[in-house]
């Protein structure tokens, strides 16, 4: 790869805290946030969740919205995140009108539709949110809080929309489209999804359990997390530091079935390959692996084929960090890539946590307290319809 | 900055409520009267067996065919990238579940609707139906989802990533959804008619039957006007293709900021045929490519009657924008 791609700031807010300093605890010190449901209305009290610790109020104080404005909880903890992120990397509100913000989620304005849906088509009442359904407004009330960007655009690939929302800044920086992007993902819990999931029968009504041969589906989560994606002269003219490389990515499609992944990973493994690949990066240089992980037994099973078709028997040290957020859906590829620049500048590999047998044919997570010095990390993130995506995620000084 | 590699446009095909997957409409444009109007369907019997058929949606069944059309006609075996843009993704099917979940509760609810509810189900089961392991993302971002992935597929194409896309822009609407919209402000003003859209291309590498090139690209948020002329200085073109829409007010405002930007260009319209949606910026892009193929712009697609001319055009560019929120500027050459 030509010109590298910095990482120059970042911010995160999960169900296991606001912001870096608490993620950063939460995962050294093996706290998870998942457990019983507060915030979201739903009849489903048997499902455990990984819900950001706030309700949309807290979170309108914390950001000093007023009552009026018109706003959803995706684009709520977009902002908490997106705050954080442009506060790292030292960016002013000036620059603004010359940074790009792309942005991944599906559920977009579900979380308020799915409350008013029948005063939609029967009345007037709460008929301002229409106008914000869509995802591509949850990306603009999010980035409009602090400025007009250059350009904004959305992606909507599922649970890898923020993955593929750092590939497109990535691609356009290379091409020359702008010195700075933002890049991420938010979303929420709604019922729409929670509901979607469980007739389809993939939650866990326990606590779920990546890669274990117990496993019996996953816990849904919520949140958002933001990376600044900036150029070498950028970077360089600003005085600002990587905290990260993106050294490579990949994105594949399974071409498998809509809600299913395929027995031998085939999209996964053309992912993480292509990652390499792009890196110019053999296997044996992958000291960890962040796994999508969700802990349904169809994707585990899936994903350590393809992590065995590409490592053979020297599987990488892998873990899955679903236990600790849910599954963040759209957001979890940028959250999770946040967890990866931790566990880079801070020398650790977050343990899969609530695990105790191998999956038969399966690939073992790290399940205990692992310290070591990183310098590749892959961070996968896949899709209903068999979007997948990886990134390689590098110390900048090797 | 990166050299740009010469991208053509080798197909564009269309379902829309003018004739399907043909350019009838150039000759012979549909006129509607009523401002809901759903898209004419070919029969999909070619496209898709009848048992998978069943269980899809409008949205997804439209792709298909013009999926396959735009491959057909592109000479390609296969693309290396599936992009979609879409604005509200598989509407039809969100409704349903949407409505038995606000009406039934959450006891009873089949997969069915969701297995086929978020946007990018459309993209993905064209790859299936392709055997396509290629890249493949999908883009909702309101009126510039076409755009979106038509600029992604241009930024791999330039860093060598790529050799060829299949870039659609597919929004479907319901009867129930039109008037959620309308009482959300979002659509049904003055005389606009509202379209769904279905429209798939395939840009790469030049062949011997392309349609146009694509000589350039810009997306712009909320750009200063300042702004938007240091980029109109750049995209220069004869003629101008809009999207106005029969809001009146919008429109004033958009030709009246046409006009600044690009002076006595002639400027073109296509939404009074094919509607509006999220995604009709999709059938501008196939408009302007099919006319630049014809080598002629039908009368019926010019603002102003006097601007009406035989000549053939070498330049169009597409001037796109959603209350002047999100714009795009794409310059296409014959």
């Amino acid at each position: 790869m030509t010109d590298r791609i910095l990482i120059t700031g970042a911010g995160v807010v999960s169900a296991i805290g606001c912001g870096m300093a608490q993620t950063l605890d939460a995962l050294l010190n093996n706290r998870s946030g998942v457990g019983p449901l507060v915030y979201l209305k739903t009849e489903h009290k048997e499902f455990p969740v990984g819900e950001v610790k706030m309700s949309d109020e807290g979170m309108r104080k914390h950001l000093n919205i007023n009552d009026k404005e018109i706003t959803t909880r995706t684009a709520l903890m977009g902002m908490i995140a997106l705050d954080e992120a442009l506060k790292d990397a030292k960016i002013t509100p000036e620059m603004i009108p010359n940074i790009g913000f792309i942005s991944g989620t599906t559920v977009g304005g579900m979380d308020m539709s799915e409350q008013y849906y029948l005063d939609y088509v029967n009345n007037e009442n709460h008929k301002e949110y229409i106008a914000v359904h869509d995802c591509g407004s949850c990306s603009e009330m999010t980035a409009n809080h602090f400025g007009k960007f250059a350009f904004i655009t959305t992606l909507s690939t599922a649970c890898s929309s923020a993955a593929n929302a750092i590939i497109l800044g990535a691609n356009m920086l290379r091409c020359g489209e702008a010195d700075i992007v933002v890049v991420g993902g938010s979303e929420c819990i709604t019922k729409f999804h929670l509901n979607g999931f469980n007739s389809l029968m993939i939650l866990d009504t326990q606590w779920c359990r990546p890669f274990d041969a117990t496993r019996a589906g996953l816990n849904l989560g919520e949140g958002a997390a933001y990376l600044v994606l900036e150029t070498e002269e950028s970077a360089k003219k600003r005085g600002v530091k990587a905290q990260a490389i993106l050294s490579g990515y990949g994105n594949a499609c399974d071409a498998f079935h809509q809600t299913a992944s395929s027995p031998d990973g085939e999209g996964a493994y053309r992912a993480m390959k292509e990652a390499l690949q792009l890196a110019d990066i053999q296997p044996d240089k992958i000291d960890y692996i962040n796994a999508h992980g969700t802990g349904t037994p169809n994707n585990d099973l899936s994903e350590s084929q393809a992590m065995k078709r590409l490592f053979g028997d020297k599987v990488p040290p892998m873990s899955s960090t679903k236990q600790f957020t849910g599954h963040t859906t759209s957001a979890s590829g940028s959250i999770e890539a946040v967890f990866c620049i931790l566990a880079l500048q801070n020398g650790f590999v977050p343990v899969n946590l609530n695990w105790s047998q191998p999956i038969e044919d399966g690939v073992v997570p790290v399940h205990q307290p692992h310290k070591k010095e990183l310098k590749h990390i892959l961070c996968n993130a896949f899709g209903f319809g068999g979007n997948d995506s990886s990134l390689l995620i590098s110390k900048p000084e090797l | 900055m990166m050299e740009k590699k010469e991208i053509y446009v080798l197909s564009a095909k269309q379902i829309s409520v003018q004739q399907p997957l043909c350019e009838d409409w150039m000759s012979q444009p549909i006129e509607y009267q009523q401002p809901f109007n759903r898209s004419i369907d070919p029969s999909f019997k070619d496209y898709i067996s009848p048992i998978e058929a069943r269980r899809m949606g409008k949205i997804l069944k439209r792709a298909i065919a013009t999926s396959k059309e735009a491959l057909k006609a592109s000479g390609l075996e296969t693309v290396d990238a599936i992009i979609t843009g879409t604005g509200y993704g598989c509407i039809e099917n969100t409704e349903f579940f949407l409505d038995a979940l606000s009406k039934d509760g959450e006891q009873m609810l089949s997969p069915t609707y969701f297995m086929q509810s978020t946007h990018n189900t459309i993209s993905s089961i064209v790859a299936i139906q392709m055997k396509n392991h290629g890249y493949n993302v999908t883009y909702a971002h309101k009126g510039t989802s076409f755009d979106s992935a038509l600029q992604d597929a241009m930024l791999q194409l330039r860093l060598g990533k790529i050799s060829s896309a299949l870039v659609g822009g597919h929004d479907e609407m319901t009867e129930t959804f039109y008037n959620i919209l309308k009482k959300g402000g979002m659509m049904g003003h003055d005389d606009e008619m509202c379209g769904e859209a279905a429209v798939s291309v395939v840009v790469g590498a030049r062949n011997d039957d392309y349609l146009c090139k694509i000589l350039d690209f810009k997306m712009l948020h909320k750009p200063t006007m300042e702004r938007l002329k240091a980029m109109a200085a750049k995209f220069k073109a004869d003629f101008i293709l809009t999207g106005i829409s029969g809001d009146h007010k919008s429109d004033e405002a958009y030709i009246a900021e046409a006009k600044e930007l690009f002076g006595d260009a002639k400027l073109l319209k296509y939404k009074h045929l094919f509607g509006e949606s999220f995604t009709s910026s999709g059938l501008g892009f196939y408009v302007a490519a099919q006319c630049l193929k014809a080598g002629k712009i039908p009368t019926h697609l010019f603002v102003n009657p006097k601007d009406i001319t035989d000549k053939k055009p070498s330049m169009i560019l597409i001037f796109n924008h959603s209350d002047g929120t999100n714009y795009s500027l794409t310059l296409m050459e014959a």
